[in-house]
């Protein structure tokens, strides 16, 4: 073991650290502190006036803007912030957090972890790829299919922090994303490259895979040629676009079978840049996977034809067509952060456990068709399906519909973001309302749904008031009141099967 | 899923006996560990091992990273350095092994080799032949690497630009080593800088580039 080294920080604070490299990235040697609650990274080149400026501004003023006040406890969990800057033998580094255990491999690989990655961090790229994932992870490393949605809306919710502020990450990757699939967490890593518009010039172009095209394309021209496009929020956009493609569907989506050039490098910079083409394109098919020069160990995810995009659902496709259709050229076409938390949110609640109890994925989402059968098992449901329509008022008595279903399944709850339009599920939501207000269940053959707490719940069909601890029967075409309040919200029930 | 083909030449010369190949076996262990660590690596990477003396020998072939099951490397008593000899059966193999792309399939990523010596090339004829075909072929990378004080770089040089040399062969100059060829085969899911397309990263201290 190293010895301890003890300095002072740039804001005047005692810093500790064992003198022994217990991790290297690109540009940073990490360090432990004595007792392992942080840790101090040196970068390994010198850092100029500018970097060293910038990593005070992030340590100070963003720290302080989004970490250090009221709230900032939420994003202390989203994201691993360094707090302090440091300088020793001409070394300039920063002090971070330790990531929090949910971030490191409890059981590892398969056969009583054969890898010896036990005790590792969670880096995305395990999770993110169908072969790490079918030949090598301990299947309760893996977690359920709605877990990697919880992790896509709570990487779409730092990410939109980030752009809140003006600021983009510019090399989000998985190597940069810390994910628990077990326990649906993320956290957002390597935070000190942040890229601030306009004044701190990014020094790096990303991470392969998550390159824009338009950065892809400009790389070899020099940094200050004014046609070179460098990271920026919008390149963010297409980095984000990617994780959530692959963190649900285990494949890359520009990774198809198209060669554009027989040198392996150059073939590489056309098919991420210029020359970016989705391989599920419904017109053009020249990039889609080729089957026959696919290893076992990538199906059925790397079949597009078994396992479409379109199985996230009619939210998702549509912010995916935006993202690799016109947006890989017209970088303003690409979703907001914002929007991919919205989409993700909506898609939760179109979710519906398999009935299949050896189902791999243990979740699929609705497909709005009347006999729903899971896309991975192809276990049909049986039984009567209730969806619910979301309506809300607007302008008095009007209910005009948002857009939004509610699939029911047995034993899950009812939400104050569903009875009411204007409460969303993010990092400003109160105490209060974390808590249901109601839930449903298959009770004697009828779905019912029990009301908890929500005063004003009506049978709008019968013309018949819930009270609170009461219920009522889901019945096709029935129309319920959640709320009058302004927002509030109308369920109009189709039962399907 | 392209793959990264990875070559490894090793010396087993006599002057190999003793601790410099036990380091170099701890070393290969070593890294084979800390590329299975990696799951962009596990995903990538397929590796072959030559090893040679008066005889070459293909220790595995080129194999995918879960599969390589490593082998304890030995040196005979003693023995001269055939390279070139070695250079050959490279030549011979990658034709075999390398999967180029064609206008339907992508093929692999240029191979990387990495070729150790302690001494100079013995088959100083097969060598001189051998390099021009080696300079044809096309490489994402060779690293060469010249250990302990009798290793003559300038035969390396005509190979390759980068070659790293060791002052020592002991157990701590090849952990570095070993280390410093796994960063280098992992570097394909790292940042890349904005400033330069940086291809290696930064050598241990222990090693210095000769350029």
């Amino acid at each position: 073991m190293g010895k301890t080294i003890t300095i002072k920080a740039d804001d005047g604070a005692t810093v500790q650290f064992v003198d022994e490299i217990i991790g290297s990235g690109a540009m940073k040697d990490v360090y432990f502190s004595p007792d392992k609650t942080y840790v101090v990274a040196f970068f390994r080149d010198d850092v100029d006036y500018n970097g060293q400026d910038r990593l005070k501004t992030i340590t100070e003023v963003y720290y302080e803007r989004i970490i250090n006040k009221p709230g900032g406890e939420y994003w202390k969990k989203l994201f691993c912030w360094p707090d302090k800057t440091v300088k020793y033998n001409g070394k300039v580094g920063v002090v971070a957090p330790v990531y929090r255990n949910c971030f490191f491999f409890k059981y590892g690989s398969k056969n009583n972890d054969f890898l010896g990655i036990k005790g590792k961090e969670k880096e995305g790229k395990w999770f993110a790829s169908a072969s790490n994932q079918n030949r090598f992870l301990d299947k309760r490393e893996r977690g359920q299919w709605i877990n990697y949605f919880r992790i896509c809306i709570l990487i779409s919710r730092a990410v939109r922090r980030l752009h809140a502020a003006g600021l983009a990450h510019s090399d989000l990757s998985y190597k940069n994303v810390l994910v628990d699939p077990e326990g649906g967490n993320a956290c957002i890593i390597d935070i000190d490259g942040l890229v601030v518009p306009n004044k701190y010039p990014p020094d790096v172009v990303g991470t392969p895979d998550f390159i824009a095209p338009e950065v892809m394309a400009t790389n070899k021209l020099k940094k200050d040629d004014p046609n070179r496009s460098l990271p920026n929020i919008n390149t963010d956009k297409h980095a984000l676009s990617v994780l959530i493609y692959m963190y649900l569907l285990y494949r890359h989506p520009l990774r198809g079978k198209k060669v554009h050039d027989s040198d392996p490098q150059k073939d590489e910079e056309l098919s991420m840049g210029e020359k970016a083409l989705f391989i599920e394109h419904p017109t053009d098919d020249s990039n889609r996977p080729d089957i026959k020069n696919i290893k076992q160990s990538y199906l059925p995810w790397a079949d597009v034809s078994k396992v479409p995009y379109t199985i996230c659902g009619p939210y998702l496709k549509d912010l995916f067509d935006r993202s690799f259709m016109d947006g890989l050229q017209e970088t303003s076409k690409r979703p907001a952060a914002a929007e991919w938390e919205q989409a993700l949110v909506k898609t939760i609640d179109l979710m519906q456990p398999c009935i299949n109890r050896g189902c791999d994925q243990g979740w699929f989402v609705f497909d709005n068709t009347t006999k729903p059968i899971c896309p991975f098992c192809k276990t049909p449901f049986s039984g009567k399906l209730p969806v619910l329509n979301l309506y809300s008022s607007r302008h008095g008595g009007k209910f005009m519909p948002d857009n939004h279903r509610l699939m029911v399944y047995h034993n899950q709850y009812l939400y104050k973001w569903h009875s009411n339009r204007m409460v969303f599920p993010n990092e400003r939501l109160t105490d209060a309302d974390k808590k249901p207000v109601g839930y449903f269940v298959l009770h004697q053959n009828k779905w019912m749904l029990v009301n908890q707490g929500l005063p004003d719940l009506k049978d709008m069909t019968e013309d018949v008031e819930i009270p609170i601890n009461s219920m009522v029967e889901l019945t096709d075409n029935k129309q319920i009141l959640l709320s009058k309040e302004e927002g509030g919200r109308l369920i109009l029930v189709q039962l399907v099967g | 899923m392209r793959r990264l083909p990875v070559y490894l030449l090793i010396d087993t010369s006599g002057s190999m006996r003793g601790e410099p190949i036990q380091s170099v076996n701890v070393g290969l262990q070593t890294m084979l560990a800390s590329l299975r660590n990696d799951p962009h690596a596990l995903e990538s990477v397929y590796l072959s091992i030559i090893t040679y003396d008066r005889d070459v020998n293909l220790v595995f072939p080129l194999t995918e990273l879960p599969s390589v099951n490593l082998p304890e490397i030995k040196t005979p008593e003693s023995g001269p350095t055939h390279l070139g000899e070695a250079l050959k059966l490279l030549c011979k193999r990658m034709d075999m092994e390398i999967e180029m792309s064609t206008e339907e399939a992508k093929g692999d990523w240029m191979p990387l080799l990495f070729i150790m010596t302690d001494g100079k090339p013995s088959d100083l004829q097969v060598f001189r032949n051998v390099v021009p075909e080696i300079n044809k072929r096309q490489f994402g990378n060779i690293i060469a690497c010249a250990a302990g004080p009798k290793a003559k770089e300038e035969f390396l040089k005509e190979i390759t630009d980068t070659v790293v040399s060791l002052d020592t062969t002991d157990s701590s100059a090849f952990q570095h080593f070993f280390k410093w060829v796994s960063a280098s085969v992992s570097v394909g899911n790292r940042s890349i800088g904005a400033a330069d397309d940086m291809q290696l990263p930064p050598p241990p201290p222990e090693i210095n580039i000769v350029i």
